[in-house]
């Protein structure tokens, strides 16, 4: 043992280039589980525009929605990511690639645009109770009590848990956080690369309960989810999940999933879109030992936000369906996604359709960049219109009705 | 911190209004004003933002996203320079935007010539280490990710070294893995090879 100490030493002594290198850094995330036959591939994720586009760079006229429906644009907020309401009406809004979290007012018939927190790490998670708004970063959550009365001097935050990157991997560090029926925080933890196995608490969604800090792991095997929503009628958890990268342009697909119990297992990383098994990881479990998806989203689409439409502006059809708005593909040849879906359940709580609803920012699927737009996060607006976040742009839309006039008969 | 943006109703049939209603501040990123903006970054970066200086980078003909995302960086942080950060500690996003519209639209020009020797061993490291893969055809640059073609040689071989010592800041990695197993004389062979790169490939 002491020779070999000694070996070493001398090896160290003399390769000092050597014995000076850091281990070599990971490949980055989205490049883990490519195959050697995808080596030359072009493929590559989209970074937004993190300074924001200007208005006028928006293609607004290029958007589609069905008849009665209107888009305009609400705010610009750079990077705009999550989207949730204070109870005396504040929207804040979240960042993931820069790193702030923002609140919009409305004062005086101006809407005003004002950074409440800075230098955070990823905190795309926010959500909104009592009063307090919840931001979920890269590590840790933290409470900011009383909020919407300081907003031009927010209180420091207050720890509810941390740990939240048990492996600082390059993964999928980002967090989505909602309130659930039970007054419980309810947030992902990523798995820390494309495809592995992941540890206890990664590849889940955990919630804490925020009065006592009390951690639990409600649902596992979820690769990443990146929104979630509790149906307004059954109080069921439903939420989005990306598939794996790097098994072609039409597998697995992503999935929209509903827990109905607690420590539910929704298959990652042994089995995909409810009936792959993974090429690498899939001999250790069979597809029916899982739960499968609800619905599956499309290949490569990135569903992000999610919510039940609550409101009444709309027509009455669309009570209690669901919007996905879909970030849009990177991992495919040719794009799809960079829209907002709806998913209509029927009487047992099954999903009876799934449609296009906002289209139009995808506008050469197989240009680099293909999109000119990509939706994040929704947000039902008391008066029943709603909001679309657009972190490429740093945008946030308003998605609105109006029952069309009747045309004159002939 | 503020910005303002007028409260509207919406209406289908006025969608177009709520553009022309805007301050003009919101209109597309502005040439003219970054070039206005940019006559204390040309000091250094040089003449339309053509480096004449080794340790500088050039900035002209840059994708204007990447000059906008490195600006974004260097102010809020993620990326540290004791020379750049102070600099675009006072800029607005408008401003980066302008500024990166105007060094996007300047012609670059390239002085750097490869020695014959890397001219024959630098194509090969380029393709083993896959740099057209988020560069672009040619080295030219793609969205975020930076022109590197024509890029002044001792910036390229700083920037190399940094990536692969870790020391370097990286968006998301990428950089920090594509260098890790370069070798220092890769470094020096690729940066001598890039720097040199005209806009168009040879015939």
């Amino acid at each position: 043992m002491k020779r070999k100490i000694i070996s070493t030493l001398i090896m160290a002594l003399a390769i000092p280039a050597f014995a000076q290198q850091k281990p070599d850094e990971p490949p980055p995330r989205w490049l883990q589980g490519r195959s050697e036959a995808d080596a030359k591939s072009t493929l590559h994720p989209f970074n937004p525009k993190l300074t924001g586009a200007d208005i006028s760079e928006l293609k607004m006229s290029k958007l589609k929605l069905p008849p009665g429906f209107s888009i305009d644009v609400w705010a610009e907020v750079p990077n705009a990511r999550s989207l949730v309401r204070g109870a005396k009406g504040t929207i804040f809004v979240s960042n993931l690639a820069a790193n702030d979290v923002y609140a919009i007012v409305e004062k005086d018939g101006k809407r005003e645009v004002k950074k409440i927190l800075k230098g955070q790490t990823a905190p795309n998670g926010i959500a909104f109770m009592d009063g307090t708004l919840y931001v979920a970063e890269r590590t840790q959550i933290k409470k900011y009590e009383n909020i919407e009365d300081r907003l031009d001097n927010p209180p420091e935050g207050i720890l509810v848990v941390d740990g939240l990157d048990p492996t600082n991997g390059p993964g999928h560090f980002w967090k989505y956080l909602a309130v659930g029926p039970d007054k419980k925080l309810y947030f992902n933890i990523g798995s820390p690369q494309n495809i592995t196995i992941p540890n206890y608490v990664q590849a889940t969604i955990m919630r804490v309960d925020p009065k006592n800090g009390r951690l639990e792991r409600y649902a596992e095997g979820v690769r990443n989810t990146v929104g979630m929503d509790f149906h307004p009628v059954t109080k069921k958890l439903w939420f989005t999940e990306h598939g794996r990268d790097w098994l072609g342009d039409d597998k697995p697909s992503d999935e929209l999933n509903v827990v109905s119990k607690q420590g539910e297992n929704f298959g990652y990383p042994f089995c995909h879109q409810g009936d792959i098994p993974d090429p690498q990881y899939g001999k250790y479990a069979s597809c029916d030992q899982f739960t499968p998806p609800a619905l599956n989203l499309g290949a490569h689409v990135a569903p992000l936000g999610m919510h039940f439409y609550t409101g009444k502006q709309f027509p009455g059809e669309y009570k209690n369906s669901l919007f996905i708005a879909r970030h849009g593909s990177w991992n495919r040849n040719t794009k799809q996604g960079y829209d907002v879906m709806r998913v209509t359940l029927d009487g047992k709580g099954k999903v009876a359709k799934y449609e296009p609803f906002l289209t139009g920012f995808l506008e050469n699927e197989t240009g680099d960049p293909p999109m000119w737009g990509r939706p994040v996060d929704l947000l039902v607006m008391p008066d029943g219109s709603m909001l679309v976040s657009d972190d490429y742009n740093g945008i946030i839309y308003r998605v609105s009705y109006k029952k069309p006039l009747m045309t004159a008969s002939k | 911190m503020f910005s303002f943006l007028k409260l509207r109703n919406t209406t289908p049939s006025i969608l177009g209004v709520v553009f022309m209603l805007l301050p003009a501040s919101h209109y597309a990123a502005n040439i003219e004003a970054g070039k206005a903006k940019a006559q204390v970054c040309v000091s250094c970066h040089g003449p339309a933002g053509n480096s004449i200086i080794p340790e500088y980078p050039s900035l002209s003909g840059q994708p204007a996203q990447a000059i906008s995302t490195a600006l974004f960086r260097f102010r809020e942080g993620n990326r540290k320079n004791p020379i750049m950060s102070p600099f675009a500690a006072d800029l607005s996003n408008a401003d980066m935007n302008n500024l990166a519209a105007y060094f996007a639209s300047e012609k670059r020009t390239t002085a750097h010539v490869t020695s014959p020797q890397n001219l024959n061993l630098g194509p090969e490291l380029a393709s083993k280490y896959n740099c057209t893969q988020c560069h672009g055809p040619n080295l030219q640059g793609l969205q975020h990710i930076p022109r590197v073609a024509g890029q002044q040689h001792q910036y390229l071989i700083t920037q190399l070294r940094g990536f692969k010592a870790q020391t370097r800041s990286d968006i998301d990695g990428n950089m920090s893995s594509a260098a890790a197993n370069l070798t220092d004389n890769d470094i020096v062979i690729l940066s001598d090879y890039i720097a040199g790169l005209a806009e168009k490939p040879a015939p």
